[in-house]
């Protein structure tokens, strides 16, 4: 502890210790106890009590004041426990009586202030700290803790009960940790006295009929399975397995949602490795759960990444049912292939979807959200039905625009249920756009397509849904390009593209702004893949978009306009933008997408656009964009200038993440550790000069926004890295004039806007660069701009200074 | 039992990172998603692992609501949409939804650029969570599925700002968001019809307080202004909270014009400057003033302000800081507090020379406002957060003495349960509908009558239909009850003279009536039936058997008592 702190801290702990001084706010409170943490995490907690006997004293009026606030006593609670959790400590404070009287009956646990809910948070949180040794395990043993602990676990507050039941999993583990060593899995009688006096009480809360009791128990035992890894959690399933096996019994299941994480927890755990008999009961309460209960289980099982085949096999099917149905539902001569007729011996019967509409819609949801999940695993099912699948997708999103039109009575009320529902229409674009890392029969690819186009062109596709249905499209587009990552398309593909420009192009003319939005991040990525392509160029230079691509650089939406730069790009990019010229129509001269992309980043009033003007800009650099390779020196010249005057701090980063662009052309990437070699570096510092990369890094490297000015800092160690090697002599006899750099930058350092550096000579820059300390530098702009503020002397001195004038500034925020 | 639930995740008896989960009738609600700015890691967002524990967040969420744009009510929204998994609807007013994408952009500023935090949300994932917003319209009711709607109610507060009605069936919640009853400046007072909820769940910051008189601030707040610059100093005023800005900027553009004042005055080009633009197009969410004048004059477009720009800097003055609230771990906070030496970054201290006032322009209704808040919307219960614990317990006797409601004030993570009486809709066949119109009565609401029916279940509806429907519908067959009663007679008489001394008594007595001797010498009055026996013990005794259905019961009760009152004598 700094000497200022131990200082403050007297004062400190008297202000806490009186009721009549409220403390600012319980923010302050969590601020203090964070530092006292992070001070003993570091040393002696005896040490600090001896030498700061304030401390005790304070816990000690905790104990005794009754008028305590029941902020500052959840404190002071936690504050034992944070002290307590080293042995030696936890005894010094035994011996003073202090832990029993505080965790114990004669503190607040008998007291007014019970009632708080931050009070009896602080009595957990106070053992959860101080539960870290045997002492403490006897002294929760003796003390009767564990059994208010055991209450607690029914507590009205969300909060205290969940903290609770995650320290008895604590104490638990604690508690057999001990003996555990060395022996394999002992048996009930052998465990410890806390360990069996919890154990017991998960028991009579297993055998309980207070559903809440049940849950709770279960909770406990939940994440007993998921973290506590001892051998010991085999004997401990081998003790409660009948009684869960009794609740799956029961009917109506207990708790089903809780029950089925305990088995999944149970089944990640080395539990099966002893006890095989635990497949059988999973298998049995699939079959068991409700459709809409299983899900979760199955989904769960099919991430294992070891268990029996058949029980892959049940849980695969309970995903698969909602969408076998659909298929059902929809089918027509002549019939698509089944979901669950691969199955073989398989005895669930396709069931109808819950009649309810909420109920199905939930079901279809998280049928489709599993599968989704599941898709990319590699542990998931083989082989995988993508076909019905697929299938199965589309038909849902058939039904949910009305496209479809089921002959079946079963059909047409899913139909009912389903059409213009969105959470569903979501649910089901998300999983086809997975879909497409699969192969497909030909004919069912085109029938994604085409669904896709629907809802692309559709009028009632809200936002949310067309922007799914754009991202479904591309990923739809990407898996068929032939051979993979080719240019080409499927012939499918590729006539689709067609109408998807021809879509995009109403779709840009929204008035919704999300949906311009979506269109235009739609434009750039397929130009990103297709731009170099004969055929999309053809499509796309016979089509408007380019031109309307244009003008939404001029959208009364920021979002918009920083979309249509990028996409403006990228078309520009791959020579997608040129006017089209005729011999009887010449091409009207327009500004080059350069001077349209520079006139945004000068004049747009927001950072967002400006932002992408220079991302946009780096690329160009960065791959040679033919605009900029007329004159690169000219184009970095003039871009670093509006980016060094631009209000937004991330438009300066981006301008240095172009100058490092620039650098990296000149002289090597970096990383390389090589040297460049002095005819290289002279030309480039000669470049560098050129377009007043230095007066933009120096004044970045004073900025008032942080990021900038380590950005700064990571290029100038760069160049200095590679333009000037640690020990290279400075040539004799020719000390370059540095005075006038030095100048400047002391002015930028002091926050003085200044004069520019004008012509610079290369050797100055060179000579400055290796007198300046930038690792120090460096390493002072990696720490925040408010550390001072933060720091823990600030906060005792701001938690003494609002003494008495709290009444007058209340807390109004906002 | 059918029960509206809630649980704050945040604003539960303190002020700060509102978050508050909402079951009613099934749909779960999120209800504003805020951040507290007292912290820099996981604690300044609320903590969401209470809903995951549920199954997937967009599953189990049926919509979140933001109540205005302040970031203690929406700071953790990109948080929550993009990076913890949300995926369904955000519901907002459209200024909100104009004006919140700045707000969030520059809470990352703040977080990334001065505090150097990796792994916080990117302006892509701003984007990308405004993309799920849908705007909605005041007094506008927008249905989120079939069964769950929402509508908004004008808050004051700051511009855009909304009380929410969430509504399935005949349940109701309302949440008041922040709110202010007293019009200021720029914005008018709250306002909501009496809806009636089963719960209105308000914000209390000002419980117990009854605030002065605004006039008086204001001539105090310009006064201070005022002497300082007129001593040739300068004033800064630091407020934090966008929409006290522009309130301020209207207070003293208005004073400067009245005083013919000449001395500058400039607003930060940062964030007020980027929502002064959206102040001047979100017009019909301000004030009737403001509303009728910005034809010839948008009050936002204002004379005497103008952008800061740091050249304006120069040398030192006199100088009076009035910022609102600061959070500790700030500048602000230090200077508030009196601190009057600051330990600024490498180990420079400045001293304070100003003078330091607190003047609190916070828009929010006073206890006052809140009890008449209640009032207008007439809840069955109310539920106090975003305020502080002691405060709440004045408000919330106050509210059970004068309105004779219960009220609540739930810590964070405590849920508060109210079992509800839900109407559930029975559709009606129109074959007995017309029945009931063809008996001449037309339907009123205000007058309720019975009608017999048959209530059938099917496919989780409710159907109303004549029993001969119901009967055929569910392919049943329609049993007959009848009631039968045994009346005992001292007559030795043969059975079948005493029939047709029954059948000769009942038809001089029941002249109106339809009485007949059947063949089988059994009797019939309607569809009641009197048939005589010997007694089995007693031969000088002769029992009627006397049987009725149950819409002849009047009269098989009148033909019994009649029947056990005995013959009369034969002439």
């Amino acid at each position: 502890m700094d000497p200022e702190c131990a200082r403050l801290l007297p004062a400190l702990c008297a202000v806490l210790a009186d009721p009549r001084q409220p403390v600012a706010d319980d923010t302050c409170l969590e601020k203090l106890l964070d530092w006292f943490k992070a001070v003993t995490e570091a040393g002696s907690s005896l040490l600090l009590l001896q030498e700061h006997p304030c401390l005790v004293e304070l816990l000690f009026h905790a104990l005794r004041a009754q008028d305590l606030s029941p902020r500052t006593l959840s404190f002071a609670l936690r504050l034992a426990g944070v002290f307590a959790a080293q042995e030696n400590c936890f005894q010094h404070l035994q011996q003073g009586e202090l832990l029993p009287g505080l965790f114990g009956e004669p503190g607040p646990l008998g007291a007014a202030a019970w009632v708080a809910p931050s009070v009896r948070s602080g009595w957990i949180q106070g053992l959860r700290s101080l539960a870290q040794h045997p002492s403490a395990l006897r002294f929760l043993a003796n003390s009767g803790a564990v059994d208010t602990i055991f209450s607690l676990q029914g507590d009205p507050s969300l909060f205290v009960a969940s903290a609770a039941g995650q320290l008895l999993v604590h104490i638990l583990d604690l508690a057999m940790r001990e003996p555990a060593e060395g022996r394999v899995c002992p048996q009930a009688w052998d465990w410890p006295v806390c360990a069996r006096k919890i154990v017991c009480h998960l028991e009579d809360c297993l055998r309980s009929d207070a559903a809440p009791r049940v849950t709770q128990a279960l909770h406990v035992l939940t994440t007993t399975f998921g973290h506590c890894h001892g051998l010991w959690t085999q004997g401990l399933w081998v003790q409660l397995s009948p009684l869960v096996a009794c609740l799956l019994e029961k009917d109506p299941m207990p708790a089903p949602h809780t029950l089925v994480d305990l088995l999944l927890s149970v089944a990640r755990s080395s539990v099966p490795s002893s006890d095989p008999g635990l497949w059988e009961t999973v298998a049995q309460t699939l079959t068991r759960l409700s459709p809409t209960q299983a899900g979760p289980l199955a989904a769960g099982i099919l991430k294992l990444q070891d268990c029996p085949q058949a029980l892959r096999i049940q849980a695969f099917n309970v995903l698969l049912q909602p969408l076998a149905c659909v298929l059902e539902a929809a089918a027509q001569a002549p019939a698509t292939p089944g979901l669950l007729e691969g199955a073989a011996g398989d005895p669930m019967a396709v069931d109808t979807l819950p009649p309810s509409k909420s109920a199905c819609v939930g079901l279809l949801c998280s049928a489709l959200a599993h599968l989704e999940l599941l898709q990319p695993l590699p542990q998931r099912p083989s082989p995988w039905p993508q076909a019905p699948l697929l299938a199965a997708t589309v038909t849902i999103l058939r039904f949910c625009n009305g496209s479809a039109a089921p002959s079946s009575e079963a059909g047409g009320r899913l139909c009912t249920m389903l059409v213009g529902c969105v959470r569903v229409q979501r649910a089901a674009l998300d999983f086809l756009g997975v879909l497409s890392q699969g192969l497909g029969p030909q004919e069912l690819v085109t029938q994604v397509f085409a669904v896709l186009l629907e809802y692309l062109m559709s009028p009632d596709s809200s936002p949310m849904v067309l922007k799914k249905a754009f991202q479904a499209t591309l990923r739809w587009l990407l898996s068929s390009a032939m051979p993979p990552g080719c240019c080409d398309l499927e012939p499918c593909a590729q006539l689709v593209l067609g109408e998807l420009l021809a879509m995009l192009q109403k779709r840009l003319c929204s008035p919704c702004w999300e949906v311009r939005d979506s269109g235009l991040e739609f434009l750039t990525q397929v130009t990103r893949h297709w731009g170099g392509q004969a055929s999309f160029r053809q499509v796309l230079l016979a089509s408007e978009l380019p031109e309307l691509t244009r003008q939404l650089l001029q959208d009364p939406e920021s979002y918009v306009r920083a979309s249509a730069v990028a996409a403006v790009g990228q078309l520009s990019s791959w020579g997608l933008l040129a006017a089209p010229s005729s011999p009887e129509q010449p091409a009207i001269p327009q500004e080059t997408p350069l001077e349209a992309l520079l006139l945004i980043l000068t004049t747009d009033s927001e950072g967002f656009p400006r932002r992408a003007v220079m991302r946009v800009f780096t690329e160009w650099l960065r791959d040679g964009h033919a605009e900029v390779a007329e004159d690169p020196e000219r184009f970095v010249a003039e871009v670093l200038r509006a980016a060094g005057k631009d209000g937004d701090w991330e438009v300066r980063v981006q301008g240095l993440e172009l100058a490092l662009v620039f650098l990296e052309r000149l002289l090597g990437p970096r990383g390389s550790s090589a040297v460049a070699p002095p005819s290289v570096t002279a030309r480039a510092m000669r470049a560098l000069c050129q377009v007043q990369l230095f007066e933009f890094a120096f004044r970045s490297l004073f900025d008032c926004d942080r990021p900038v000015a380590q950005k700064s800092c990571d290029l100038l160690l760069f160049l200095r890295a590679t333009a000037t090697p640690p020990g290279s002599p400075q040539e004799a006899g020719d000390r370059p004039n540095v005075a006038s750099v030095e100048a400047a930058l002391r002015r930028w350092r002091a926050g003085e806007q200044g004069q520019p550096l004008g012509e610079l000579a290369p050797e100055a820059i060179l000579a400055v660069l290796r007198s300046m300390d930038l690792e120090a530098l460096r390493d002072t702009l990696a720490k925040s701009s408010d550390h001072v503020e933060r720091s823990p002397q600030s906060l005792l001195q701001d938690m003494l200074a609002t003494v008495g004038v709290l009444g007058d500034n209340e807390a109004d925020c906002y | 039992m059918p029960e509206i639930r809630v649980t704050p995740l945040g604003a539960g008896q303190d002020v700060g990172r509102s978050c508050i989960l909402v079951s009613i009738a099934g749909k779960n609600v999120m209800l504003d998603c805020g951040m507290h700015m007292g912290f820099s890691d996981d604690r300044r967002f609320p903590d969401f692992s209470y809903i995951t524990r549920s199954g997937r967040l967009t599953d189990f969420l049926d919509c979140v609501i933001i109540s205005h744009f302040h970031l203690d009510h929406c700071g953790a929204l990109p948080y929550f949409s993009e990076m913890v998994g949300y995926d369904g609807p955000i519901y907002m007013t459209q200024p909100t939804q104009a004006i919140c994408p700045i707000l969030l952009e520059d809470y990352r500023k703040i977080a990334v650029d001065k505090k150097g935090e990796a792994n916080f949300f990117t302006s892509q994932m701003i984007k990308d969570c405004m993309k799920k917003v849908v705007a909605v319209h005041l007094h506008q009711t927008v249905q989120v599925d079939d069964e769950l709607e929402i509508k908004a109610y004008y808050a004051g507060h700051v511009l855009g700002a909304a009380m929410f009605q969430i509504k399935v069936g005949s349940e109701s919640v309302v949440y008041t968001g922040d709110y202010n009853m007293t019009p200021d400046r720029h914005l008018g007072a709250a306002w909501i019809d009496k809806c009636r909820p089963n719960l209105l769940i308000t914000e209390s910051t000002y419980a117990t307080t009854i605030r002065d008189s605004k006039r008086c601030r204001e001539r105090d707040f310009l006064k201070k202004v005022h002497e300082t610059v007129e001593r040739g100093g300068k004033v800064l005023i630091p407020v934090f909270a966008l929409g006290r800005a522009q309130e301020l900027c209207i207070l003293l553009e208005t004073f400067w014009e009245r005083m013919d004042l000449k001395a500058p005055i400039y607003f930060s080009t940062g964030l007020t400057e980027k929502a002064n633009h959206y102040y001047k197009l979100f017009i019909p969410w301000t004030n009737q003033k403001i509303r009728k004048t910005f034809v010839q004059r948008n009050m936002f477009e204002f004379k005497h302000i103008k952008a800061f720009d740091r050249a304006f800097a120069d040398s030192p003055g006199p100088m009076v800081i009035m910022p609102g609230y600061c959070v500790q771990g700030t500048v602000g906070h230090k200077i508030l507090s009196g601190q009057r030496k600051l330990e600024m970054e490498g180990r420079q201290v400045l001293e304070v020379k100003m003078q330091v006032e607190y003047m609190s322009f916070s828009a929010h209704a006073d206890a006052k406002g809140i009890m008449q808040l209640v009032g207008q919307a007439e809840p069955e219960n109310v539920l106090l957060v975003h305020g502080e614990a002691k405060k709440m317990e004045f408000l919330k006797q106050k509210i059970e003495q004068e309105f004779r409601v219960s009220c609540y004030m739930p810590a964070n993570g405590e849920t508060v349960t109210l079992p509800t009486s839900p109407s559930i809709p029975v559709g009606i066949s129109l074959g007995l509908l017309k029945r009931e119109m063809a008996q001449g009565l037309l339907p009123d609401a205000k007058k309720p009558r019975l009608l017999h029916g048959t209530l059938i279940m099917k496919d989780s509806n409710f159907r109303l239909v004549s029993s001969e429907q119901a009967l055929k519908e569910l392919g049943l067959a329609e049993h007959q009850l009848r009631f039968t009663c045994r009346v005992h007679l001292h007559d030795t008489r043969k059975e079948q003279e005493m029939a047709m001394r029954v059948y000769s008594h009942l038809k001089s007595v029941l002249k109106d009536h339809c009485v007949q001797h059947l063949p089988d010498g059994s009797v019939t009055v309607e569809s009641i039936l009197v048939q005589a026996a010997a007694h089995s013990e007693d031969p000088g005794t002769k029992v009627l058997l006397v049987s009725w259905t149950y819409q002849d019961e009047e009269l098989g009760s009148y033909l019994t008592s009649l029947l056990k009152k005995g013959l009369p004598q034969a002439s």
